[in-house]
């Protein structure tokens, strides 16, 4: 059946596809600054750049608890959802979110005033911050996918594969916050890592659509919202071409140019911004009735 | 234990809607939500066309999603099977909304509760009372009018249909009618692929 012939009925009381709306756009801006700010954050405290760490805790600690606020019903309750890491993904993110913050920025400020503090870098107890900082990090990076992907309402989302792109989205975002940041000396390498996560993202994609495709109803119909309606022009346009393909061919053929690593970095962004509003917006639940029952009867 | 749950006969539904009504009157719903809603659905070719009537209600699934995500507790099960949310404790990120595979919850935004049910803003002294119970921003799901079910009483939707298309009871009981009609006339849960465990079946 053809994308055109397939029944939306949005909140009609037709039977048939429905678009999840209930995490909206401003959910999208918490996740993109989570995992924009969880990857900074990360790749930079493996290099030791202390202005990338700090923009990374700025964003988590900023934009994502505000859209995360302002998405939810009752934000003056939001301290509750820390209380069930035992079975919930939101408990868990919470929880991490709230460490990063916490040894983040104590790993920053002994980082940045170790000397007056009289705490040395190589002291065990920031060791210790690096360490869980770097662990909560991973745990923001990576927790967003796996509460998208937890449940089986939405096909598109029900896939292994939804927590790796949220992880290597993180990080080739973050290594490009390094790219500009970091003098060219102390960024040797990174180049290649980046086009070697470039190509995860690519194989990624193309695993998300090939698994949708051949997968659930729901998932071929989202798939199909994706390549065959309006929301193609910004796949291809955005999180294929800027995403992916520019920031590829900029780091392949001038690895060591600031001005394109920063062109680079602006296109993966849009490419990444992208991604994660579109696939809020072909998420769709499956007709109540899978088979109509008067179908099977005849 | 007894084990609660709802059985929907195709066949006898009218799509009269007395059933929407009757869940909005006993639950105060507000303006734009519903706990039950009747979908339909066209299938054949003129002259045979035709058109089916799908009663949706929450599924009080066994292994209910939205419980597994909630991040407070709010969404438990009762020992009945019922599945619950305690408006106390919900903050209203909708994550239970994004699990559910039926599409089962609403969120009670403040906007629901200013229009009334007449959509001109005025509330009716039996809104006003009503409405009470309910905190805005939460999220909210049909919980088979557990105030009646506690004392004995069917809930309201089945109790008002007009063609008893709807059969509520004791799945547990073999002898329960629920149980009999999905005994006999293969009653089918929705979306079985989804691993939920429904306890509301489907039968024509």
């Amino acid at each position: 059946m053809a994308i055109e012939d397939k029944v939306f009925s949005g909140d009609t009381l037709r039977s048939g596809y429905r678009f999840q709306r209930h995490w909206d756009n401003s959910m999208a801006y918490a996740f993109i600054f989570a995992e924009l700010g969880a990857g900074m954050y990360f790749v930079s405290l493996l290099m030791n750049s202390l202005p990338g760490m700090i923009a990374g805790l700025v964003l988590v600690s900023t934009g994502k608890p505000y859209f995360h606020l302002a998405h939810m019903g009752v934000p003056s309750r939001s301290w509750r959802a820390m209380l069930r890491p035992d079975r919930s993904w939101i408990s868990r993110g919470l929880l991490g979110l709230g460490g990063m913050i916490g040894t983040g920025f104590l790993y920053v400020i002994a980082l940045a005033f170790g000397d007056q503090l009289g705490v040395g870098a190589d002291a065990g107890v920031v060791g210790l911050l690096k360490l869980a900082s770097a662990t909560f990090a991973i745990v923001v990076m990576c927790y967003q996918g796996f509460a998208m992907s937890h449940s089986t309402a939405i096909s598109i989302w029900n896939s292994a594969i939804i927590p790796m792109a949220s992880l290597l989205y993180s990080l080739s975002l973050g290594v490009a916050g390094a790219l500009i940041l970091l003098p060219a000396a102390q960024a040797g390498g990174l180049a290649d890592t980046q086009l070697l996560l470039l190509l995860g993202l690519a194989i990624m994609h193309v695993m998300l659509l090939h698994g949708g495709w051949h997968g659930s109803p729901g998932a071929r119909t989202s798939v199909e919202l994706l390549l065959q309606t309006e929301y193609a022009k910004w796949f291809w346009g955005l999180v294929v071409a800027a995403g992916i393909v520019l920031p590829g061919l900029i780091l392949w053929m001038a690895p060591d140019s600031r001005v394109l690593a920063i062109i680079s970095g602006l296109a993966m962004l849009s490419g990444f911004c992208s991604w994660r509003i579109l696939i809020f917006k072909i998420g769709v639940y499956e007709p109540i009735l899978s088979m109509n029952p008067f179908h099977s009867a005849n | 234990m007894a084990r609660m749950g709802m059985v929907f006969d195709l066949k006898a539904c009218i799509g009269c809607n007395a059933c929407v009504i009757a869940c909005k009157q006993e639950n105060s719903l507000p303006d734009g939500v519903f706990f039950t809603k009747t979908l339909s659905e066209e299938y054949g070719v003129f002259p045979m066309a035709n058109r089916v009537f799908i009663p949706t209600i929450c599924n009080h699934c066994e292994d209910a999603p939205c419980e597994k995500v909630c991040p407070t507790g709010a969404t438990y099960t009762r020992e009945d099977g019922i599945v619950m949310v305690d408006d106390d404790k919900c903050i209203g990120c909708s994550s239970c909304s994004v699990a559910c595979p039926y599409d089962q919850r609403t969120q009670m935004d403040a906007e629901n509760f200013l229009n009334g049910l007449f959509g001109k803003g005025e509330i009716t002294p039996f809104e006003e009372d009503g409405y009470g119970r309910y905190t805005p921003g939460t999220v909210t799901k049909c919980d088979f009018c557990s105030q009646r079910v506690d004392v004995g009483l069917d809930p309201a939707c089945v109790v008002t249909c007009p063609t008893n298309a709807r059969i509520f009871g004791d799945l547990d009981n073999e002898h329960s009618a629920p149980s009999k009609m999905i005994r006999e006339r293969h009653g089918r849960p929705p979306l079985p692929e989804k691993n939920t465990k429904p306890k509301v079946f489907y039968v024509n």
